[in-house]
């Protein structure tokens, strides 16, 4: 019962918008817009719990507690934050570019939300089921890259430039292996359809099959979120905050809270390419699958927190020099020991 | 193995994360502190003899002191410290020969209005010399000036009449009377 | 034809990585730098001049505010000066406790130092990790002096008060913890190849550059220089301790932040000792000194081995209870000398890891 239990929701008002003799056109317009309100709520209230989360985590492994006043073990803290940010006043620069400055807040926002539209959180729960979803997924990723880069450019500074330089180097030189590796798992599956890549992994996740493309996926994803051990974009030790410098009050929190989206988008995808999606493993079917879904997806968030509180940050020619010669080279032999893999299999006739 | 580093490094964090943690979750627990910790002052002011060693050994001109001759011997009228120039390294403490001035752990010095600040450890009027030979006015015992709980002012108020030089009463030793002060 | 030039950035004195309030004014191509003017002064007291008018023990205070983070080790150098100006002799309990403080300040400067140098790379669980030791040592020379920073505990003639009852014993037991939270540093900074990378080779000094510039510290002896102080010319009682001298091969960064790591388990060795021995020792921890402090007509100059370097004190006396000039040999300003050629052809990115591993104190820089 819990199981179906948006589905049911989606169901019964689509049944209550026929009775109330609504033209099917319609129907599926608000069916389609409250799908997509209920995403965009989701990622905001996740964005504020990952903010404490972040916290708490940091604090912990560092031997202290972290935010506890605020509210019950410090649960409102991110809302009282919210709050003293929004009180703030935006200062703009001298000279400062005021559309691309203040455009640049406004826009970060929008790839993460196009990109959950298409991701299936549970069986049959997609707002958008695209045959090409894996393709729509990551084109859009690529154009935060732009985003960046406005909000760097636009805030006349010597340090938001260099940070704004940084962060177009290493997005595009991290998209590469990001989509490299995960040619293996398509040619696997045959589809580039999300719920297709879902349903194949029914047997066995990719994760066993595929173990050196889920790692160098999660590096360069890791990557391009811009976290720890590649934040050098916002290295507060050097360029003090990079892009995000000049931005104050609710800019900087636009900025921040877009993060905290990416991560949960890379954790998503990484979720469904290789560690089944929505899938119970062991057969536990009594959970329902899109809770199956969340807990991955919080797992994987985890183990990025984890990498941002342990390893210090590496120097941007030895990222380039990481991406290009390491990560590149290891995707395109993964391809080759995938297709040979899979050739072998076929002659054998498994 | 190229990665060891790495592994051993969230191997520690895992650890950091299960582990006890050092906070100590202020006002509500609070560090113990030592004896010698250089908190607040206070004075014995039947101890003091004004003999000035205290001001000539702070490095920065911090205590102010006065005082006037009544029946040859001197009475403390004016004790005065000027927090704000204080460096708490101890010297005037060190320096009294009569262990009358003494730190106490006492750290809550912050006052809200500038003009509170300077620590008045003693003012008063110093008494009529008398023509009787009766005992000098030696009632106002101070008693010892740093309670706790001065959070407001910096020192207390505790309103006593102190005795008038014109009783002839007998000295009381180990009374509490706080000596009359202005408030401020 | 494409041409580029040149464009002049300010590592201001507001940054996060400049250890206190230091502007280094860099010339950039890109990312690299090719001339980097360290601008100081941003923090100057006056010191110096305060001295000439104070009496000599009321100096000491002053003395602890230069470095900071080891505040005994200025206390120690400045008494030095002046006994050796008057000729005073030192009671062994004294010298004893001299070396337990010192060595403590000592151990407490460079766990900060490895910490902060992590924070500045990058890995901000080291830094919080490191400053919980801070405490544990504060908290001992809190209860030993009273103040936890700013220590004023060496007097004209030894020290100001004697050990606390049970004070020797929670001493012990940090120095039995402390290896193991030096190995957990090890592990978590020192081993991990993030850290190395960004370490390793970067910012190489010679030996000969270092003497030439009269470097000192761990600076020096990173670049494999054996010259520590408390070794060439011992002074107190080291040479009653047995413990060695890190040195480093390359003069990368990464040696001299080793040889900080090393110095901390030496440290400790040394600590240990001493407790062994004190217990031993009763006596005076004052030698008899005149209360107006009068010293002959003439000048003195005493260094110690200080945690940033060779810290001298050089006192101009005329005779009065008052110095005449006091001069402070400061190891972090000299050890600045050569950050101009040392940062030349790196990416800011080694700016910072740079200034990180000569470890400098602001304090100290402006006096």
């Amino acid at each position: 019962m819990l199981e179906n239990l948006f589905t049911n929701i989606a169901g019964s008002l689509r049944n209550l918008l026929d009775s109330a003799g609504v033209p099917p056109l319609w129907n599926d317009v608000t069916l389609l817009v409250v799908k997509l309100v209920a995403i965009l709520v989701f990622i905001l209230l996740n964005a504020i719990w990952l903010v404490y989360m972040e916290r708490k985590v940091a604090g912990y492994m560092q031997a202290r507690i972290g935010p506890n006043r605020v509210g019950p073990k410090g649960l409102l803290q991110t809302i009282c934050d919210i709050g003293k940010l929004i009180s703030k006043e935006i200062p703009i620069n001298q000279g400062a570019d005021k559309v691309l400055f203040l455009l640049a807040p406004v826009l970060v926002f929008v790839p993460p939300l196009m990109i959950f539209a298409a991701i299936p959180f549970g069986d049959g729960m997609v707002a958008l089921d695209l045959n090409i979803g894996l393709f729509y997924v990551f084109a859009l990723a690529s154009l935060s890259t732009v985003i960046f880069w406005m909000g760097g450019w636009g805030s006349n500074n010597k340090y938001s430039l260099l940070g704004a330089m940084r962060v177009v180097a290493q997005m595009v030189s991290y998209e590469l292996p990001m989509i490299l590796s995960i040619l293996g798992v398509i040619m696997l599956v045959g589809s580039m359809n999300l719920s297709e890549i879902i349903s194949a992994q029914q047997n066995m996740w990719f994760i066993v099959t595929q173990p050196v493309a889920f790692l160098i996926f999660f590096i360069a994803a890791v990557a391009e979120c811009n976290r720890t051990p590649f934040d050098l974009v916002e290295g507060e030790s050097e360029i003090v905050n990079g892009p995000y410098t000049e931005y104050g009050g609710m800019g900087f929190a636009m900025f921040f809270l877009a993060e905290y989206a990416s991560i949960m988008i890379i954790s998503a995808m990484a979720t469904i390419l290789f560690l089944g999606g929505w899938l119970a493993p062991f057969g536990m079917t009594f959970i329902p699958s899109w809770l199956w879904f969340f807990l991955k997806m919080y797992v994987l968030i985890f183990v990025v927190m984890w990498f941002r509180w342990t390893y210090p940050r590496i120097r941007v020619d030895q990222l380039m020099g990481f991406g290009w010669k390491v990560l590149v080279p290891l995707s395109l032999a993964n391809i080759f020991v995938t297709g040979i893999g899979m050739y072998i299999y076929r002659a054998i006739g498994w | 193995m190229f990665g060891k580093g790495l592994i051993k490094g969230l191997a520690i964090t895992w650890k950091e994360f299960r582990s006890k943690k050092f906070t100590v979750q202020y006002p509500e627990q609070q560090h113990p502190k030592p004896e010698r910790f250089h908190g607040r002052f206070k004075l014995d002011v039947d101890s003091c003899i004004a003999c000035n060693l205290c001001a000539n050994a702070c490095p920065n001109n911090v205590i102010k002191i006065s005082s006037e001759k009544v029946e040859k011997k001197k009475f403390l009228t004016k004790y005065i410290m000027n927090i704000e120039y204080c460096l708490f390294c101890g010297m005037c403490v060190e320096a009294c020969n009569k262990g009358a001035l003494k730190f106490t752990t006492d750290h809550d010095l912050t006052q809200y209005h500038y003009d509170a600040i300077p620590l008045v450890l003693v003012e008063r009027e110093a008494p009529k010399p008398e023509p009787k030979p009766e005992e000098e006015a030696s009632e106002e015992k101070g008693g010892k000036n740093a309670k706790a709980a001065a959070g407001k002012k910096g020192k207390n108020k505790e309103e006593t009449p102190a005795a008038s030089a014109d009783k002839s009463a007998t000295e009381e030793v180990g009374a509490g009377k706080a000596p009359e002060k202005e408030g401020q | 034809m494409l041409r580029t030039e040149t464009y002049t950035m300010n590592f201001g004195p507001q940054h996060p990585a400049t250890h206190g309030v230091f502007q280094v004014v860099l010339t950039l191509d890109g990312e690299r730098i090719v001339k980097a003017e360290p601008v100081c002064g941003y923090l100057h007291r006056g010191i110096e001049k305060l001295a000439e008018s104070r009496t000599y023990t009321q100096v000491i205070p002053y003395t602890d505010r230069l470095d900071y983070l080891a505040a005994m080790l200025q206390n120690w150098g400045y008494v030095l000066a002046v006994e050796k100006l008057m000729g005073i002799e030192v009671p062994e309990r004294a010298e004893y406790l001299r070396v337990i403080s010192g060595e403590l300040s000592r151990l407490a400067s460079h766990v900060l130092a490895t910490g902060v140098y992590a924070l500045d790379i990058g890995g901000v669980t080291g830094f919080l990790l490191c400053f919980r030791e801070r405490e544990r040592m504060m908290d001992l020379l809190e209860e030993l002096t009273g103040s936890r920073m700013t220590l004023s505990y060496a007097r004209i003639g030894g020290v100001a008060d004697d050990v606390p009852e049970g004070w020797l014993d929670k001493l012990d037991k940090l120095m039995d913890d402390m290896p193991g939270y030096i190995d957990e540093y090890d592990g978590l900074i020192t081993g991990n190849e993030i850290f190395q990378a960004r370490t390793k080779h970067v910012g190489k000094l010679s030996p000969e550059t270092a003497i030439d510039y009269s470097l000192s510290g761990p600076v020096l002896r990173g670049s494999g220089v054996n010259y520590d102080l408390r070794k060439a010319k011992p002074y107190s009682v080291y040479d009653r301790f047995d413990f060695e001298v890190p040195l480093g091969k390359n003069g990368d960064c990464f040696d001299r932040y080793y040889c900080r790591v090393c110095e901390m388990r030496q440290s400790v060795r040394i600590i240990k000792q001493a407790i062994e021995q004190i217990r031993e020792i009763d006596g005076p921890i004052k030698a008899k000194v005149p209360k107006v402090l009068k010293p002959p007509k003439g000048d003195a100059y005493a260094e110690v081995e200080s945690s940033k370097g060779i810290m001298g004190f050089y006192i101009v006396s005329d005779g009065t209870n008052k110095p005449y000039r006091v001069h402070v040999r400061r190891p972090s300003f000299i050890n600045l000398g050569y950050l101009d050629e040392m940062c030349r052809g790196w990416l800011i990115a080694d700016l910072v890891a740079i200034l990180g591993s000569i470890d400098i104190v602001l304090g100290e820089v402006d006096c």
